[in-house]
C-alpha cells in the first residue's frame, strides 16, 4: 500500500482540526448541569449495546466462581433450613427477653463495575444498575470492605458512581467507638499521600491512635452509620493548635473493585451498618 | 484490492471495538490492559486524511467522556490530537512497515495518556510521573503489541486506504 502525500496538504483539513479541538474546549469549559445531561445522552443512545456488551462479561466473568459459590451456599442453606423455624422462633424469644428490635437489614441493589481505560478511572466509574432497577442520585455504594462512593448520576440502565477519591467528595466521619468526630476527604491527587483519606476537623484535644477504625458516622442523612472507610495510618497536619488532621487508609481502592452493593434505603431505625462488613482496624 | 478488502477493513475495526467492551476486562490490570478503542481509532486515522482523522478522534474522544465523566473534555481532546498527529506522522514516516506502526500505535497511547492527565488536571506531582513514566508506557506497550499482532495477522485486511473504501 502506499499513502499519497498529496492527502496531506489539504486547509480544509486543518481547520477541521482546529474546529474539533475548539470543541474539545468547549467541552472541558461546560459547566457541570450541561455536561451530565450530554453524557448521559451518549451512554443512553451510542454506547447503550456496548455497555449491555460489557455488562454481560462482567457477568459471564464472575458466573463460574458464583456457581461454585451458590452450589455451597445452597447445600449450607439446606441443611440450615431444616433448623430454621425453631431458630428464628427462638432467636425472637430471646431478642424479647432483651428488649432487643428485629436485626437490622437494609435493601440494596448488586452492580458490576463497568471499568474504563484511563487515568482518571478511579474517580468516577460506570456501575451496571440504574434507575430501572431503583437506583437514585446519592445512595451510598458499597463493597464488603466498606465505602467505595455515592451515586452521582441515574440513568435508566446504569449510574455513574464518585468514589471516595473524587476531589469533591466528603463524608461525616468518627472513630469506631464514636469517640472522635469529623469530615473525611480525598487527601488530593498531590505527593506521596495520593490514594488516601483524611480525616479532618478533629478537635486539637482529641487524639486518635494508628489503626483506629473509621467509620462514616450518618450524620448528613446521605451515607449510612457505620460503613468502614478505612483505617488511621498516622497524623496528617494540625491547624494553629485548633484541630487536627489524621491520615486514613482507605478501606476499599475504587480501581480494585469488580462489584459493588448500592444501598436503595436506609437502615431501620437509622441503625449502625457497621456489624455487617469485614473491615480491619481497631476500636481506639 | 478487491471490493471485499474494504469491508473487512470495518469489519476488523468493529471487531476492535467489541474487543473493547468485552475482552479487555480479562487482560488484567484497568492501567496497563491493551487499549482496543485507541488501537481501531488508530488503525482508522493512518490510513485516512488528517481532517477526518481529527473529527474521528474526537468522536472517540466525547465517548470516553461520556464514560468517565470526572474530566469531561479532555478525553476528546486527547484523542482529538492523536488522531490528527498519528495521520500526520504516517505521512512524515510513509512507509508501510510494522515496526513503523508498531511506534506510531505505541506513541500514540502515550501520548493520548499524556493529554489526559495534563488537560483533567486531576495528577500532580509523584502520581503523575508514575502515571506517565510506568503505567501509560506499559499500556502503550500492550496496546502496541496487539497492533503490531492484528497488523501481522490480518495485514491485508486492514491495509486499505480510507480514502478508497
Amino acid at each position: 500500500m502506499t499513502i499519497g502525500a498529496d492527502r496531506y496538504g489539504s486547509r480544509a483539513g486543518t481547520l477541521v482540526f482546529l474546529g474539533c479541538v475548539a470543541l474539545s474546549v468547549a467541552a472541558m469549559s461546560m459547566p457541570d448541569t450541561w455536561r451530565e445531561p450530554v453524557s448521559r445522552a451518549i451512554r443512553q443512545t451510542i454506547l447503550a449495546p456496548f455497555l449491555a456488551l460489557q455488562e454481560e462479561t462482567e457477568t459471564l466473568r464472575s458466573s463460574r466462581a458464583r456457581l461454585a459459590a451458590v452450589t455451597a451456599e445452597r447445600d449450607s442453606a439446606m441443611l440450615a433450613a431444616a433448623f430454621l423455624p425453631e431458630l428464628r422462633a427462638e432467636n425472637a424469644r430471646l431478642r424479647s427477653l432483651l428488649g432487643l428490635g428485629s436485626r437490622l437489614s437494609v435493601t440494596y441493589v448488586p452492580a458490576e463495575v463497568l471499568h474504563e481505560a484511563g487515568p482518571t478511572d478511579p474517580l468516577t466509574f460506570l456501575v451496571s444498575a440504574g434507575r430501572r432497577q431503583g437506583v437514585r442520585p446519592l445512595d451510598t455504594v458499597v463493597s464488603p470492605e466498606g465505602l467505595v462512593g455515592v451515586v452521582a448520576s441515574v440513568d435508566e440502565q446504569t449510574s455513574v458512581v464518585a468514589t471516595w477519591a473524587h476531589p469533591e467528595f466528603r463524608a461525616s466521619a468518627m472513630a469506631v467507638d464514636g469517640s472522635v468526630y469529623g469530615i473525611v476527604a480525598p487527601r488530593g491527587s498531590e505527593g506521596p499521600g495520593i490514594w488516601l483519606l483524611e480525616l479532618q476537623g478533629v478537635p486539637y484535644r482529641n487524639q486518635v491512635p494508628d489503626s483506629t477504625l473509621i467509620v462514616s458516622s450518618g450524620l448528613g442523612g446521605v451515607i449510612p452509620r457505620g460503613i468502614p472507610l478505612g483505617t488511621v495510618i498516622g497524623p496528617g497536619a494540625e491547624v494553629e493548635h485548633w484541630e487536627r488532621t489524621y491520615l486514613v487508609r482507605p478501606a476499599v481502592h475504587p480501581a480494585a473493585v469488580t462489584h459493588v452493593m448500592i444501598l436503595t434505603g436506609a437502615p431501620r431505625n437509622g441503625g449502625s451498618l457497621k456489624d455487617l462488613f469485614q473491615a480491619e482496624g481497631k476500636s481506639p | 484490492m478487491r471490493k471485499s478488502d474494504r469491508y473487512r477493513f470495518w469489519i476488523v475495526l468493529i471487531g476492535l471495538v467489541l474487543l473493547h467492551f468485552s475482552v479487555r476486562t480479562r487482560l488484567g490490570d484497568d492501567r496497563i490492559a491493551p487499549d482496543f478503542l485507541l488501537l481501531a481509532l488508530l488503525m482508522y486515522t493512518i490510513r485516512a486524511a488528517p481532517g477526518p482523522s481529527a473529527v474521528a478522534g474526537f468522536a472517540v474522544g466525547l465517548l470516553r467522556d461520556a464514560l468517565t465523566p470526572a474530566s469531561f473534555g479532555s478525553a476528546a481532546l486527547a484523542h482529538t490530537l492523536v488522531g490528527y498527529l498519528s495521520s500526520w506522522a504516517k505521512a512524515v514516516f510513509f512507509a508501510e512497515n510494522l515496526f513503523v506502526n508498531g511506534c506510531i500505535l505505541f506513541g500514540g497511547t502515550w501520548v493520548r495518556n499524556l493529554v489526559v492527565v495534563l488537560a483533567s488536571g486531576e495528577l500532580k506531582g509523584s502520581p503523575l510521573a508514575w502515571e506517565l513514566l510506568v503505567w501509560s508506557p506499559l499500556q502503550s506497550l500492550t496496546t502496541a503489541a496487539v497492533g503490531v499482532v492484528v497488523l501481522w495477522t490480518l495485514g491485508r485486511w486492514v491495509s486499505v486506504r480510507v480514502g478508497d473504501a
